[in-house]
């Protein structure tokens, strides 16, 4: 019977604590959705490049994107300069839909080398990844240095943000 | 073959930890042996690829798994020794107290916890690593590491200006490869391994002191604390950081107290018992320092709480001898920190890396405005620690603790010496946290501050524990559960109630069968 009264108090004190104020809030939206998840991802056949693109979102969908044109373009040692995130975030106002790669985040997603506007390595960008609202996202070669100190001079005034 | 790299990783653990905790003499109840020898084990193996890239071995499978069945065998050697000596029958006699023995009160709380188990250690396995911290470096690092057999790789050639994340501890570089080359693409899953041990661990720990309804409803609390419950599926350094202060700690409030304490299944005399506790508690220090170096200046920090118990355990302080072996004793202790510092920082940073990192420049050079840091000390407390914010992240673990704590204080008006040893070391850490902001810009209060404060949070639910109202609120219900059902014979007061101390299941089963 004690062990019975005891029993009915610990479900009690569980049901409370996972209903209770945030607690309530936070255990439906995560551990209860994160079951939820399971329940369709232990079924589901998607393949590493797949999850990846479920849990990075757009930018590695991007990032992906850049890499199959370098590989189909057959280009040797390209070097890829984004536009920086302060830039999408003030100017085109799509920071939170669309975002540039950090370069050591993009050389995980395709083993390719990246540049922000202000990398040291900068000098060496020969194509630059370009977002616009009609265009979409597309990827130009950078065909002299001039062409590159231009590009930089339109950023001047977009320090590159994460 | 993935499942079979890993019951390997599994096997080669529990003998390396095992083997460990014997070399430091710790005999423990089998539910702390089985989860500090997987976790210890968790540890061995984040300096394997480490060192061999400190030999300039080249990282692949076979140098890899070798060099963890090689350490496993070597550090087993003494308990195999310990073993032909003792005999079979004895060494699993010390497993037999420990057998797993439920209540039907205790369900409740395992089916919780153990749904949290799950999904955080599902999402370990399925979901690739998220973090920015670990993208931007350790698990980049690692994943070029598979492909080109070395630590010191291509990553250090590209454009690093915007993260200085390559320079964190190897430790989860480490294991990433382990288990990269096991056969799992993110790697992740030895973050399961040590969760799941941690919380079997801190459950043993707590139902020591606490009846299970209440100590199954604090470790709940603790679990579903949502910053730190996020970083059981999503490698970094913190959790790992505070799964081995916090047994650091406790291993180190063990040692500080008198023999006899309810962790060591074999009650040994205090001048046996605490040094080799000690120096476990200075080994546990040590990784947390491997994992985050600044755990070095916590360490420091304890210090006089070890002189000021030796001083009061030594009445001949004027003899010279107590004092070198006062100083040894420090030194042992802090030695496994030292080098958990030098190793990452000094030596593979400075000697190793191709890329030059200066600390000195990291350090705040208006060190004589103290306003920053006061400003710190009040953003910890307002920002981080009470407010909505605060709980968004910690859910209400701090109003409970604080509640609980002043309760006590108005009530009770003491602090028994356990409670006062967790209160010490939540003070000690906030202090820290403080300063740490203060001299080092970098560590910023919403990101590095809000995940050093995963340190808290065991710290704040072990002064629970000692908490002398739920200590009594426990004996009640022990009491109330001792009794027999039918009868109105009142009960008698358990013995250990009269020193003090809860009364643990053992001796209230023991009074059940008396009365019988």
């Amino acid at each position: 019977m004690k062990d019975f009264l005891l029993t009915l108090a610990a479900c009690l004190l569980v049901f409370l604590v996972i209903n209770v104020g945030y607690y309530g809030e936070w255990f439906s939206a995560k551990p209860r959705q994160y079951w939820f998840d399971f329940l369709k991802e232990k079924d589901d056949p998607a393949d590493e490049v797949a999850i990846k693109k479920a849990r990075y979102g757009i930018t590695y969908t991007i990032s992906m994107k850049v890499k199959e044109v370098v590989e189909k373009r057959k280009m040797a040692h390209a070097v890829i300069l984004f536009e920086p995130n302060s830039y999408y975030r003030d100017s085109l106002h799509i920071y939170n839909a669309v975002r540039a790669p950090e370069p050591a985040v993009f050389y995980y997603y395709t083993g390719l080398e990246g540049v922000w506007t202000n990398s040291p390595d900068v000098n060496n960008a020969n194509f630059i990844v370009r977002y616009s609202k009609a265009k979409g996202v597309t990827l130009d070669e950078i065909r002299s240095p001039q062409q590159l100190q231009q590009i930089l001079a339109s950023f001047k005034k977009y320090p590159p943000i994460l | 073959m993935p499942v079979l790299t890993y019951l390997f990783l599994l096997l080669c653990y529990l003998l390396s930890g095992y083997g460990l905790l014997n070399l430091f003499g710790m005999r423990l109840k089998a539910a702390y042996t089985i989860t500090l020898s997987l976790i210890l084990g968790v540890a061995v193996a984040s300096f394997i690829p480490f060192l061999l890239q400190l030999f300039y071995i080249v990282i692949t499978g076979p140098t890899v798994f070798g060099a963890l069945l090689l350490t496993a065998l070597l550090l087993t050697i003494p308990s195999f020794l310990q073993l032909r000596k003792e005999g079979g029958a004895a060494f699993i006699r010390r497993f037999r107290p420990g057998l797993l023995r439920v209540r039907p009160y205790e369900l409740p709380y395992w089916l919780i916890i153990g749904f949290l188990i799950f999904v955080s250690a599902w999402r370990c396995y399925y979901q690739p690593p998220i973090s920015r911290d670990a993208l931007s470096g350790p698990e980049t690092i690692a994943e070029y590491a598979v492909r080109e057999q070395t630590m010191i790789n291509s990553f250090f050639r590209i454009d690093l200006w915007s993260t200085n994340n390559q320079f964190k501890s190897p430790f989860l570089i480490s294991l990433q490869i382990i288990y990269k080359l096991a056969g799992f693409p993110f790697g992740q899953v030895w973050l399961s391994i040590v969760f799941i041990c941690f919380v079997v661990f801190l459950y043993n720990a707590l139902t020591e002191k606490l009846h299970p309804i209440i100590a199954g409803l604090l470790l709940l609390l603790f679990l579903m604390t949502p910053e730190m419950y996020a970083y059981t599926f999503m490698i970094l350094y913190d959790y790992s950081n505070m799964v081995f202060y916090f047994l650091g700690l406790y291993f180190l409030f063990r040692a500080l107290d008198p023999p006899g304490s309810a962790v060591t299944a074999v009650r040994s005399p205090a001048t046996r018992l605490l040094p080799a506790s000690l120096s476990f508690a200075g080994l546990l220090l040590g990784i947390a320092t491997y994992i985050r170096s600044e755990t070095l200046f916590l360490v420091v920090l304890l210090l006089p709480l070890i002189l000021l118990a030796q001083i009061r355990g030594n009445r001949e302080l004027r003899d010279s001898a107590i004092w070198k072996k006062m100083g040894l004793t420090h030194l042992f202790f802090l030695l496994p920190s030292l080098i958990g510092y030098y190793l990452p920082t000094q030596l593979y940073i400075k000697y190793y890396l191709p890329v030059h990192y200066d600390i000195g420049t990291l350090v705040n050079n208006h060190l004589s405005d103290w306003h920053p840091l006061w400003q710190r000390y009040s953003d910890i407390v307002t920002r981080l620690l009470f407010g909505t914010f605060a709980t968004n992240l910690w859910g209400y673990l701090f109003y409970l603790a604080s509640a609980l704590f002043l309760a006590e204080l108005v009530f009770v008006r003491r602090f028994n010496r356990q409670a006062r040893n967790w209160l010490y070391a939540i003070l000690l850490l906030y202090l820290a946290l403080g300063i740490l902001g203060f001299a080092l810009p970098l560590f910023n209060l919403l990101e590095t501050t809000k995940r050093a404060l995963f340190k808290m949070m065991p710290l704040v639910l072990f002064y629970l524990a000692n908490n002398e109202l739920l200590l009594r609120l426990s004996r009640r219900i022990s009491q109330w559960e001792a009794l027999p059902s039918r009868g109105g014979s009142s009960p008698q007061q358990p013995a250990d109630a009269a020193v003090g101390n809860p009364p643990t299941r053992k001796s209230v089963s023991r009074k059940k069968s008396r009365k019988k």
